[in-house]
């Protein structure tokens, strides 16, 4: 029997011929992200120092870290915590990154994202980088381990496969696609497992779709999910300096899935998932309608070139609506400077949005925060009460194509109407 | 070593699918800090009584993809602070699972453990043979085993002194 791209990347990191689910092993990460947060890294730092006596991690030059959540700084401890993120980076010589975008984006930016490798994280979101044929996992506080020892123990996952067919319809994004698995599949059936996308159909997605999708796998259950890399992988990569050579590891077509699931792209339509958590998942017509105050585009789920290509078409030539906020924070400069390029933020811009250089912070309404009675829709990566800000607002999840509608009407509505 | 069985009471039920452990103190003191606070706010939605007929070794049971949604450490830092040793459930939710184990705090995949529990029944986790006895009706029913890692942090007591233990004895796997 064959392997899953997850079961060949595992066992070339652990320097096994093969492996299986439930193998329990020591990994090697080819590389370890992080972005500086309270409690996370400046506890790492500390706990490497004070409990294990390192000054520096085990090969360093595997590491990068990222600055992009309390930016801005909004008060001096939140500089503070940056501070000590520069100075730790700079006494071992590990690459930081900061005003650059969300890291999870960065990091494929400058080459991180490499087919065949392993990464870690704490944060699960990093699951974006299987958009690039990588198993990318989050490990939460456990990725202590990797800042203490070169291998960490890893119990080899299951995997599940997503199998996409037929075509995308207008006005059905990315986040309507991994929204849709959610509401077919539900909240669980990846428990612990990798989410693989595959199938005839998964030709269609770009590049900046498949992030999207992998980006948001932990609301399935799953711990991480990953694309075997095909022709639009490499011609995404082709203009990339990537930091390894490349492992060329594809499922094989005999590869034992735990599961397997069609999903009918041709059925899909828009919708939203309404507060108070992430499987609450509706057509967008039983919430037509319903009154909105804010807008957010943007998040290391949204935020890319396609995502404000596709609201500034419907933006264009009309205006947000009158006392409505729309938020749009491209997840990266370079995306800033392509959209700028377009003349996206430009028309942005004139019809009435806000837009501001990158930052994690609208996600979690550390900027933009919202007062209670308010409602958002957003393209965030989470909506469970006080997420952006009083528990007594809301938080509708949605497309860019309908958060950009919703501007125009200060209401939410079918984005198709205008595309 | 085997880790030691665990005796204690079903101090609550949560038979809700995909619970979100931040329903425990309520969203809106998520952020609370102090520990006396949060124990006179945790549960008061569920049982007002709670903090007071909750006992030290009790345990709480869950239902399937337990601690589902983006669990804050709050809830269960007041669960422990009243004395709670475990959470036994159908299953759970990886995030939630990695951040407690992590910590040291002991959760039991258990599936059919919903429909074999009362409130207030005498249970007994027996790790060794993989076992959650109810004392009260004499039934039982299998636990999912757990990795090793798993065990071996639930055994020393959190992350870091595993990885200090897995470092001295040269990460044998």
């Amino acid at each position: 029997m064959g392997s899953t791209i997850t079961e060949k990347i595992l066992a070339e990191v652990a320097g096994k011929s093969i492996v299986k689910p439930g193998d329990e092993i020591m990994a090697r990460p080819d590389f370890v992200h992080s972005y500086d947060f309270p409690g996370y890294t400046d506890a790492f730092f500390r706990e490497m120092k004070d409990e294990f006596g390192l000054e520096a991690p085990p090969a360093p030059e595997r590491f990068a870290l990222f600055i992009d959540h309390l930016y801005p700084p909004q008060a001096p401890k939140e500089e503070d915590l940056h501070i000590i993120t520069r100075d730790w980076a700079g006494r071992q010589g590990i690459p930081l990154f900061e005003h650059r975008g969300i890291g999870h984006q960065v990091a494929a930016e400058v080459g991180y994202a490499v087919p065949g490798r392993f990464i870690v994280h704490f944060d699960g979101h990093i699951s974006q980088l299987g958009a690039f044929g990588m198993l990318a996992l989050g490990l939460r506080r456990n990725v202590l381990e990797a800042f203490v020892r070169e291998k960490i123990s890893i119990q080899v996952p299951a995997t599940t496969k997503v199998n996409l067919q037929g075509r995308i319809p207008r006005g059905v994004l990315a986040r309507d696609i991994f929204h849709s698995i959610l509401a077919q599949f539900g909240p669980s059936f990846c428990r612990f497992q990798v989410l693989e996308i595959g199938g005839p159909a998964v030709s269609e997605l770009s590049m900046a779709s498949r992030q999207t999708i992998c980006g948001l796998a932990m609301f399935t259950g799953a711990t991480t999910a990953i694309v075997n890399p095909d022709d639009c992988t490499d011609s995404a990569l082709s203009q990339i300096e990537l930091r390894l050579k490349p492992r060329r590891v594809q499922s094989d077509a005999d590869a034992h899935y735990s599961q397997q699931f069609d999903l009918d792209l041709d059925s899909l339509e828009p919708l939203v998932v309404a507060p108070p958590n992430p499987a609450n998942v509706h057509a967008i017509h039983d919430f037509e309608g319903l009154e909105i105050n804010v807008g957010y585009i943007g998040s290391c789920a949204s935020g890319r070139l396609e995502d404000l290509r596709v609201a500034a078409d419907i933006l264009k030539d009309r205006k947000v609506k009158q006392s409505f906020q729309l938020y749009i924070v491209p997840t990266s400069r370079l995306i800033m400077q392509k959209a700028d390029d377009e003349g996206i933020l430009g028309a942005l811009i004139k019809a009435g949005a806000f837009i501001t250089s990158p930052s994690c912070d609208y996600c979690f309404g550390h900027i933009g925060t919202m007062t209670a009675g308010q409602k958002a829709i957003s393209t965030g990566t989470l909506n469970v009460p006080g997420r952006m800000g009083s528990p007594d607002s809301e938080i509708y999840l949605a497309s860019p194509a309908s958060v950009a509608a919703a501007a125009v009407e200060g209401q939410i509505v079918d984005p198709r109407r205008f595309l | 070593m085997t880790l030691p069985d665990l005796n204690g009471r079903v101090a609550w039920i949560f038979h809700e699918d995909n619970f979100d452990v931040d329903q425990i103190v309520g969203v809106k003191n998520i952020k609370l800090t102090d520990i006396g606070e949060l124990a006179h706010v945790a549960m008061t939605s569920y049982d007002p009584e709670f903090a007071k007929v909750v006992r030290p070794g009790d345990l709480i049971i869950g239902g399937r993809n337990f601690g589902y949604g983006h669990p804050h450490y709050p809830p269960m830092k007041v669960m422990r602070h009243f004395g709670i040793q475990a959470v036994i459930a159908e299953s759970f939710s990886p995030g939630f699972w990695r951040g407690e184990i992590s910590m040291g705090f002991p959760l039991v995949a258990c599936p059919g453990i919903l429909e074999a529990v009362e409130r207030w029944h005498q249970l007994t986790v027996v790790w060794q043979e993989g076992l959650v006895r109810n004392k009260t009706t004499g039934h039982e029913l299998k636990m999912e085993p757990l990795s090793m890692a798993d065990y071996k942090m639930l055994q020393c007591g959190g992350l870091i002194p595993y990885l200090k233990a897995s470092l001295a004895e040269g990460a044998r796997l």
